[in-house]
């Protein structure tokens, strides 16, 4: 029943989607919607990791970039169908993802953040000297003035990353509620006990690792053709790397709903305070909002909500 | 008694004349509105808040006379934080949303190639704020860059620099540039230039953005004795660079070229005598062949304005620009008496308007239709005073020779 749920609330976003793309003239929604949705699957991708594995990934912006070039690359090499272009940044982000994920094999806690956060920058600098991407003065994109089945390029661009962000979020909860979620958590509580219970620790983080790179790769894919200009400062935008981290952390790290939850409502937020107070302001409220919740209530929405829950039970009886 | 009839009756009908003069029926229509993002936030933060004083002073000066077409203009804009990711979905809501009637761009490249496909695609005129070349891939017809780097951008940038080179017989050239987008472009021009002059390149090499110590960059470079060095570079390393010139004595004989940051007050300010002879571009300084109509009323009514606001306090750089690309906005829709993209884009390929930062003609790709980037020499400038950056003769311009204001000072020595 609790599948079935899930699957038609599935169903049900993506119609709302079509409907939304069917009857709305406002482009802005799908703009700002836009946004939001990429904001959901880095922050649904780096909980893989992150949440669900308890390897804290400090580079996402990095991942994400990695996608954008190299939609960049083989859009300069090849005109390639878009979607093509997003599966081939996926799999290389992935690969990526997956070298990440033997760093685990020396590398714990602080040090593989750290050893991240270092693989973006070494990635930023080869990017910056990669002229045949723009190098550091940047790379244009002109995008098609009309799309079939769609009013602009705008609407095919929100509709596709909705489909992906419901992929994203249907594998997250996958790995979270299946068995190899239950390992992932192992790891995450006691590594050195998981391995002596038998736990597959390597392969499960080659695993999530993997799926992090992804995800990550897939949201970056689209982004030069959503900007139509890329420079490396763009791409490996530090706010992408935190709003990743923040968005989890808000929501809930622990269950895969959590990272859904934060991205919707810290990305809605942004998106609204952009318009109304000032663009600065959004990495004061992230800034703000996460300092909240760390010192206030670490696990999150869902877990605000939880304990609610379990007062309201206990005051009950 | 009638005596007061008389009088009610005067005032009366001077009250009708009034009512219907062009000035009050302008305060009473429906606004122009003008929109755009500015980069108010993040890296250009300082200077786009300058422009936008610049802007609202356009837009104050334009309501005083009555508006545009008899309506009053009104600026709706959105900080864009210097984040390319922010520009589509604020130029969408600016014309979906907020249904502005024109739109020009925020301050700089990054943040005015993004807005590009949204406003094409409306078939809106887009008057362009400091862009580098960033036409060359859209081909769009009805954009126009007010920054005077001439028709091809980056190459006639450094164009005045490479010929006072020439003029002096120099044969070899170092070229350092920062990592980014702007120094690139820059750097870019420059190689080729030294190319086609034929001047040996000794020195061809990049420095990350957050270089602030230039010792051993100097120092590799003056291993290769160059005639010539030339930099482009961004504020925090212009500022690196005249430091450590000054520390180790370079021997070059020409010295500069495209160092962004030598041209704010703070900057000349701070580095005071150490800017003496290095020759560097500008887009306008005090100078008896700059002075343009209307330029000394914009400066004093932006330096009024600038006061404890933490940006540039001279607005010698880029406010004049931002007052000027609103001018010719506000002389194409009073020429056209209308707000036809179509015909204000025609109106503005063939005119040539008159601003505060002299006549302004563009050319086919929106960039102006011959370069007037300013080579200008720093001479005689003394320790920690701004006053004296407001007057002729600290900056004097070299090249282009149509505004030449001085000769050269030559060698570079310190």
């Amino acid at each position: 029943m609790k599948v079935s749920g899930f699957w038609i609330g599935i169903v049900l976003m993506l119609a709302a989607g079509f409907v939304l793309a069917g009857v709305a003239d406002n482009q802005f929604l799908f703009f700002a919607g836009y946004v939001i949705l990429q904001g959901l699957i880095m922050a649904v991708a780096w909980n893989v990791l992150g949440g669900f594995t308890g390897y804290v990934n400090f580079g996402s912006a990095g991942f994400f970039a990695i996608g954008a070039y190299t939609a960049i690359a083989l859009h300069q090499f090849a005109e390639l169908p878009l979607l093509v272009l997003i599966v081939i940044a996926g799999i290389v982000c992935g690969l990526i993802g997956l070298g990440t994920g033997y760093l685990t094999l020396r590398l714990r806690g602080v040090y593989f953040a750290i050893a991240t956060l270092a693989m973006a920058i070494v990635f930023e600098s080869l990017i910056t000297n990669w002229d045949y991407v723009g190098g550091s003065a940047g790379a244009y994109v002109i995008t098609p003035a009309e799309v079939p089945f769609f009013d602009s390029f705008i609407e095919m661009m929100f509709i596709l990353m909705l489909v992906l962000s419901l992929i994203c979020v249907a594998v997250s909860r996958y790995l979270s509620m299946s068995r190899m979620g239950r390992g992932l958590a192992s790891i995450r509580d006691d590594e050195t006990a998981a391995e002596c219970m038998g736990v597959p620790t390597l392969r499960l983080k080659l695993i999530s690792t993997t799926v992090m790179g992804v995800m990550m790769g897939v949201a970056g894919a689209p982004f030069p053709f959503f900007v139509t200009y890329i420079n490396p400062l763009s791409a490996f935008d530090l706010l992408i790397a935190v709003n990743a981290i923040a968005m989890p952390m808000i929501g809930g790290t622990a269950v895969w709903f959590g990272p859904v939850i934060g991205a919707l409502l810290l990305g809605t937020i942004q998106q609204i305070v952009t318009v109304t107070i000032s663009s600065e302001l959004n990495i004061l409220i992230v800034g703000a909002v996460l300092i909240a919740f760390v010192a206030l209530a670490p696990r999150g929405i869902v877990g605000l909500f939880q304990d609610f829950a379990r007062k309201r039970r206990e005051g009950g009886k | 008694m009638r005596f007061f009839r008389q009088l009610v009756l005067a005032i009366a009908a001077l009250a009708v004349v009034v009512a219907y003069s062009p000035q009050v029926s302008a305060q009473s229509g429906k606004p122009i509105k003008i929109g755009f993002s500015m980069a108010l936030t993040g890296v250009l933060g300082a200077g786009g808040k300058s422009a936008l004083i610049a802007m609202e002073i356009w837009r104050d000066d334009v309501n005083k006379k009555g508006g545009l077409l008899g309506r009053p203009v009104e600026l709706v804009y959105y900080d864009d934080a210097t984040t390319p990711a922010k520009v589509p979905a604020i130029y969408t809501k600016l014309l979906n949303v907020d249904k502005v009637d024109l739109v020009v761009s925020s301050y700089g490249t990054d943040v005015i190639a993004p807005a590009m496909p949204i406003v094409m695609r409306s078939g809106k005129v887009f008057l362009g704020l400091f862009g580098l070349d960033v036409n060359h891939k859209f081909k769009y017809d009805r954009y126009f860059q007010i920054m005077p780097a001439g028709p091809n951008p980056a190459q006639d940038w450094s164009r005045g620099f490479f010929d006072i080179a020439k003029e002096k017989g120099l044969k070899s050239v170092a070229i350092a540039g920062a990592d980014a987008e702007f120094a690139q472009n820059a750097v870019k021009g420059a190689r080729a230039n030294a190319k086609q002059d034929g001047l040996n390149i000794v020195y061809d090499k990049s420095f990350p953005p957050s270089t602030a110590d230039f010792t051993p960059i100097l120092r590799a470079i003056q291993a290769t004795n160059p005639d010539i060095i030339y930099f482009g570079s961004y504020p925090a390393n212009s500022v690196g660079i005249v430091k450590a010139a000054n520390e180790l004595g370079l021997k070059a004989k020409l010295v500069g070229g495209g160092m962004v940051g030598l041209q704010f007050a703070a900057i000349m300010k701070n580095l005071g005598p150490g800017l003496n002879n290095l020759v560097n571009y500008d887009f306008w300084v005090p100078a008896k062949t700059l002075k343009f109509p209307g330029i000394d009323e914009f400066l004093k009514k932006y330096q009024a304005a600038a006061a404890g606001k933490g940006v540039d306090l001279l607005g010698h750089y880029l406010p004049p620009w931002a007052y000027a690309y609103m001018q010719v906005l506000g002389q194409s829709v009073e020429a056209t008496k209308s707000l036809d993209d179509k015909k204000l884009a025609e109106y503005i390929h063939k005119t040539t308007f008159n601003t505060v930062v002299g006549p302004v003609k563009f050319g086919k790709n929106g960039e102006w239709a011959t370069s007037r980037a300013l080579m200008i020499q720093f001479r005689g400038v003394k320790a920690n005073n701004l006053d004296q950056f407001k007057m002729e003769g600290t900056r004097v311009v070299l090249k282009p020779d149509t505004v030449k204001s001085g000769d050269i000072m030559f060698p570079y020595k310190q």
